[in-house]
Formats: structure tokens, C-alpha cells, sequence
């Protein structure tokens, strides 16, 4: 299959290794990712708070883009999912349709709203399948146990979003299933990381992070992952913070969803960009017998 | 033809605080139709099982918003939830009462300190006293006013975004998607005449501390989308107020900085939203993130077609025009 590749501002600067990593499985499982140098960022729900027909006019070009080239949208990152699938939504009202229809017009653009935004996570459970997926396996997770964390923007709201059960979803479950590791249920998978408010009042973020965190830890996880690199941030690049506000360790490995695909499909830790994580995840690596990350 | 009936077990939280150390989690049985109202359920086990369950009820119709309760980690009314859809995932039915308040017994939980957040956003009509209404008759809004308030008349005050709201749980200044989405209502009333004064004063008492989350829209069972409503606030705060707080101040620093490049600029951001003092504080854990991440420190290409970006600035956001 072949899609319209939108990495997200993230996955190309601080959070590479997310790159890295959809690129390695997308090749080993079949995706051709084309590559757009002109796509924007997607505004990361701030621009929308900032001005939200802006925010719309943005996206509706990034949607453009891949609608010239008849392709779908293949995201990688929750939250440029939610807002791509916001601005779909947003221009239905009238009000925003004629405001945002003109803006682009005037730089040439023309959207007529038929550009379907799947984040990698559905690609996988949905299209490639969990089952094709699990055929791909060549080191098996086994004995890893792991929490998933979605994400708020890929599940909600979900009247905008309209995806899987904003609730109760189980697509990234069956999907570390397949991959021969073991699923852990926690109240936490479906909250939220804290990292909307990182920037405003940091200790409140950081606790809600532990929080999530800890929960996941109480319910047996030995690692997280998450199809979200702004809860990556979060999770990972501040849990020492997280660990100050809370006084004391929390020791817990955070793999993006592409890495715990490609450590399954057989990449090295190198290819999925591992050592570049603030937590290392050798402990993680350990229970599936592989090697440790060097330093 | 009657429904078949279903076996449907029950692990409800059981606390009596005056006189136990420790909450419990009681089990029960009961064959039930699975349309059957969990609230339907609870008062069945108090009738002929426990007379000593507590919970709050009265309406039975989703009306009076008593019956708040957390079902299988879901903050939800008790007499709006089937029993069947709760079965089929979970295979049981566990309650336990509203997080984010202390529990006074079962599953009833002392609602204070949702009260007094609430309070604080002053959930009434402010008027002013030097513009008497006119006499004789009542203060008139047009339909297209009351459209505005969009579903925020239909709060019940149950308290489920309050207690499903993360923000809440972790921040006490943070005044919860109900007392936001009152206030909004009251910002977008004509016949309200603290608009700016409400939005300033909003900016720095924890507006800002809201995560976009939408576990208060999942959770609402009025539709009154709190978080979408809170949204519409800030957007309404940065228009009127511009940035007075590290909240606006983030997302207005967001906004101009995506139109430099069309990307992000991750380093800058971090410069545009802090005070010198609160960067120098930073700095520790900056360092420690470019040691993983090396390329944090080079400013980011500009994307092919950023023109076309910046025109859009220059159409949407530069022109002063109010939001439809």
C-alpha cells in the first residue's frame, strides 16, 4: 500500500527515532511512504486554541497535499492525527467551510474534504492486519508484558475523531499481542500524558505523567509504548522530573509503537533510534533475550 | 418477547470511613435483562441483598444528576448505564465511587470541593449597576444569542467531568470542565457585562491547566462538551486579553512560531514561552535532553511552499475580524 507520509513536526527534530523507526517497519511490512516537503505542522492543538480557523486552514492544506496525489494520510503522532481529523470535521460547518475554502483560494489551493487520515497504529490493526503482522514476527516479545498509552488525541473527542471506542479501545493491545508480548490493562492507557500543560505549569504535568506511569508500573508493565510522540516527551525525555514530584524511581522504558514493532520484525536497537530514549530500555531488552543498548 | 436475562456479577467498593481502615470491594449476583439500569441494579442488591449499600439517587432519569458513579473505570450516571454493554466487555460490572473527592461512605462521596471550585468562576449573571434593565419589561436575547451557549443550559451539576478529569486530580487550582463550561456560558451571555474581566481573571487562575483531554466530553452525560467549550474560552482569552500567562503566552509562541518555518521550532519555543528565569531553570534538564537528541539545537529547514503558509497567516491572522 502507499501513503501520503506525514511525520509531524516531532518525529523529525527531537523525537527522530520515531522516524527511524516507521520507516524500518513500514518497508518490512509493505507501506511505501512518499515523502511531501511541503507539508506544515499541524498546529499540536495549540494554534487551535490560538485561533482555530488558522488552525483548520492548515491542516486543510496539509489534506490538500495528499489529495492531489489521491493518496491517504498515514500519521504517526496522536495528536497531529486529532488535528488533521478535527479540520475534516470543522469543515462541514458552513461558517468555517467559506472562511477556510477562501484563505485557500487565494494561494491556489482547493480542497474538496476527501482525504481519509489513518495513524499507523490503525494501518497496522486494520490493513496490514494483526495476523499478516504476526506471520512478520522474527524475535518474539515473549515475556515482555506492556502497557499501551494511546494517546487523548487519537481516541478523543470522539464525536471528531470517530475512531476506535474512545473508552475502551484494544487495537494497540492486539497489536502487542500479536507481536508475541503481553498486554497490560491499566486505567491509564486512555488518560492523559500531561504534556498539554508542560509549558504552563510543569510539576502538574510531571505528576500526571507519574501517575499514568505508576499506574501502568502497578499493574505489572515492565515497558509503555505509545503512538504519540508528544506523550513520549513526556513520558520519557521527563520522567526524572516526574520522579522529583513523586520521590522516587520509576525506572520505566516508554517505546514508541514502531519500535516494539521493529524490535519484533527484528531491527536492532541502533535502527529504531533506542539509544537515543532519556530512560534507557535495557531492561526491557533483556526479557526478550536481546542485546543491551550501548551507551 | 421478553428479554433473556443475563448473569451479571457485581464488585462494588464498600467504605464506611468512620469506622474501617481500609475500602473493600463486595461481590453480588443478580440475573438481570441487560437493559437493565445499573442504578435499577444497585437498588435491587440494597433491597434484597444489603440494606447497608449507600449511594445517592433520586430522578432515576438522568435529570437530577445524583447518581454519579465510576462503572468499570468510567465515570458515568448510574441510571443511564445498561448493565448488557458493560457485561460484554468487561464480563463484570465494577463500581466504585467519583474519583477526585473524599469518599463519606460506598459510593457516596462529599461534592465540597467541586462546589467551591465552581464557585469561584462566579456562576451567575454580573450585571451593571449603572445600566438598569429597562423598565417594565425583561432583559431580551435573540435566538441567534442563546445558539451561542451552545449545550452548556443542560449541565445537571453530576459532577462526572469533574471526576473523570485528570487536571482536577492532579492541580487544586485547576476549576474543572464544569465551572469552565458555566463560564463560558456566562462569557457568551449579552446580558453579562464582566466579558473581559472574566477572561483576564480565567487566564491566571487555571484556565490554562486544561489538557485538552476530552475525558470531561466522554464523560458528560448532557452533551455539554466541556472541553470543547474550554477551547472556545481560550481562544476567546487570547483574542481579548493576548498573552498574560505561560498558558497564552505557549500558544500564542506556538502560532508565530509554526509561520517562520511551516515546522516547528522546537528550541525557540521553549525561549518564546519562558521568562528568563524560568529558562535558566531549564537549563539542566535541556542539556540533559541534548545529549540524547544533539539536534535539538539546529534550527529546523524551512518546508517547501512556506509562502503559502505565511499567506494564510496574513488572511486569518492578521486581520483583526472576530471568529464565526
Amino acid at each position: 500500500m502507499k501513503v501520503a507520509y506525514y511525520p509531524g513536526c516531532v518525529a523529525q527534530e527531537s523525537g527522530k527515532e520515531l522516524d527511524m523507526a516507521t520507516r524500518w517497519v513500514a518497508r518490512r511490512v509493505g507501506i511505501e511512504l512518499v515523502d511531501f516537503p511541503n507539508f506544515s505542522c499541524c498546529g499540536s492543538g495549540f494554534v487551535d486554541e490560538a485561533n482555530s480557523v488558522l488552525n483548520v486552514a492548515l491542516n486543510a492544506r496539509n489534506l490538500a497535499i495528499a489529495e492531489r496525489s489521491n493518496l491517504d494520510l498515514l500519521t504517526v503522532c496522536s495528536t497531529c492525527t486529532g488535528m488533521l481529523k478535527l479540520a475534516n470535521v470543522r469543515l462541514a460547518e458552513p461558517a468555517v467551510r467559506s472562511r477556510v475554502d477562501g484563505a485557500l483560494g487565494q494561494i491556489g489551493v482547493t480542497y474538496r474534504g476527501t482525504t481519509k487520515v489513518k495513524h499507523l497504529l490503525e494501518v497496522l490493526t486494520d490493513e496490514i492486519g494483526t495476523a499478516a503482522l504476526a506471520k512478520l514476527v522474527r524475535r518474539p516479545l515473549t515475556g515482555l508484558k506492556v502497557g499501551a498509552f494511546y494517546g487523548c488525541h487519537l481516541l478523543r473527542p470522539s464525536k471528531e475523531i470517530r475512531g476506535e471506542s474512545a473508552e475502551e479501545p484494544h487495537g494497540f493491545e492486539d497489536l502487542i499481542a500479536a507481536l508475541g508480548a503481553t498486554p497490560v490493562l491499566y486505567r491509564g492507557r486512555v488518560m492523559c500524558c500531561g504534556f498539554p500543560i508542560l509549558f504552563v505549569k510543569e510539576p502538574t504535568a510531571n505528576r500526571i505523567a507519574a501517575t499514568q506511569i505508576e499506574d501502568a508500573h502497578a499493574h505489572g508493565a515492565d515497558a509503555m509504548a505509545t503512538p504519540c510522540p508528544l506523550c513520549h516527551i513526556s513520558l520519557d525525555s521527563y520522567q526524572n522530573k516526574a520522579e522529583k514530584v513523586v520521590g522516587h524511581d520509576l525506572h520505566m522504558p516508554v517505546f514508541h509503537l514502531p519500535q516494539l514493532v521493529g524490535l519484533a520484525l527484528g531491527a536492532t536497537a541502533e535502527e529504531l533510534g533506542l539509544p537515543r530514549h532519556l530512560v534507557a530500555t535495557d531492561s526491557a531488552l533483556q526479557k526478550i533475550g536481546s542485546v543491551a543498548v550501548p551507551a | 418477547m421478553a428479554e433473556a436475562n443475563v448473569a451479571a456479577p457485581f464488585e462494588v467498593f464498600r467504605f464506611d470511613p468512620a469506622h474501617e481502615s481500609a475500602p473493600r470491594y463486595q461481590r453480588y449476583h443478580l440475573d438481570l435483562p441487560p437493559h437493565t439500569p445499573l442504578l435499577t441494579a444497585l437498588l435491587q442488591i440494597r433491597a434484597e441483598q444489603d440494606p447497608t449499600l449507600t449511594m445517592r439517587y433520586s430522578c432515576r432519569s438522568a435529570i437530577c444528576g445524583s447518581c454519579a458513579m465510576v462503572v468499570n473505570s468510567k465515570s458515568r450516571l448510574a441510571c443511564q448505564t445498561p448493565i448488557g454493554p458493560e457485561l460484554e466487555r468487561h464480563g463484570r460490572i465494577v463500581v466504585e465511587p467519583m474519583r477526585n473527592m473524599p469518599v463519606l461512605r460506598d459510593l457516596v462521596v462529599e461534592m465540597t470541593p467541586f462546589w467551591s471550585r465552581y464557585k469561584k468562576v462566579e456562576p451567575h449573571l454580573i450585571t451593571d449597576p449603572t445600566q438598569p434593565m429597562p423598565e417594565g419589561r425583561e432583559n431580551p436575547m435573540t435566538p441567534a444569542q442563546v445558539e451561542r451557549f451552545k449545550e452548556t443550559p443542560r449541565c445537571i451539576a453530576c459532577a462526572a467531568c469533574y471526576s473523570a478529569c485528570p487536571a482536577v486530580e492532579a492541580d487544586a487550582q485547576f476549576p474543572g470542565p464544569m465551572a469552565l463550561a458555566k463560564l463560558y456560558r456566562f462569557v457568551v451571555d449579552p446580558r453579562d457585562t464582566a466579558h473581559q474581566e472574566r477572561l483576564l481573571r480565567i487566564q491566571t487562575d487555571g484556565l490554562w491547566l486544561c489538557l485538552r483531554c476530552h475525558l470531561c466530553t466522554e464523560a458528560c452525560p448532557k452533551d455539554v462538551e466541556p472541553s470543547l467549550r474550554i477551547r472556545d474560552l481560550k481562544e476567546m482569552a487570547v483574542r481579548a486579553q493576548g498573552a498574560t500567562d505561560n498558558g497564552s503566552r505557549h500558544a500564542i509562541a506556538f502560532k508565530d512560531n509554526i509561520r517562520e518555518r511551516g515546522i516547528l521550532n522546537e528550541m525557540k519555543l521553549v525561549r518564546q514561552t519562558y521568562s528568563p528565569g524560568q529558562l535558566l531553570a531549564q537549563v539542566p534538564q535541556g542539556l540533559k535532553i541534548v545529549r540524547k537528541k544533539p539536534e535539538v539545537l539546529k534550527s529546523p529547514h524551512r518546508i517547501e511552499g512556506h509562502d503559502e503558509v505565511e499567506k494564510l497567516y496574513e488572511i486569518l491572522d492578521d486581520a483583526t475580524e472576530d471568529p464565526p
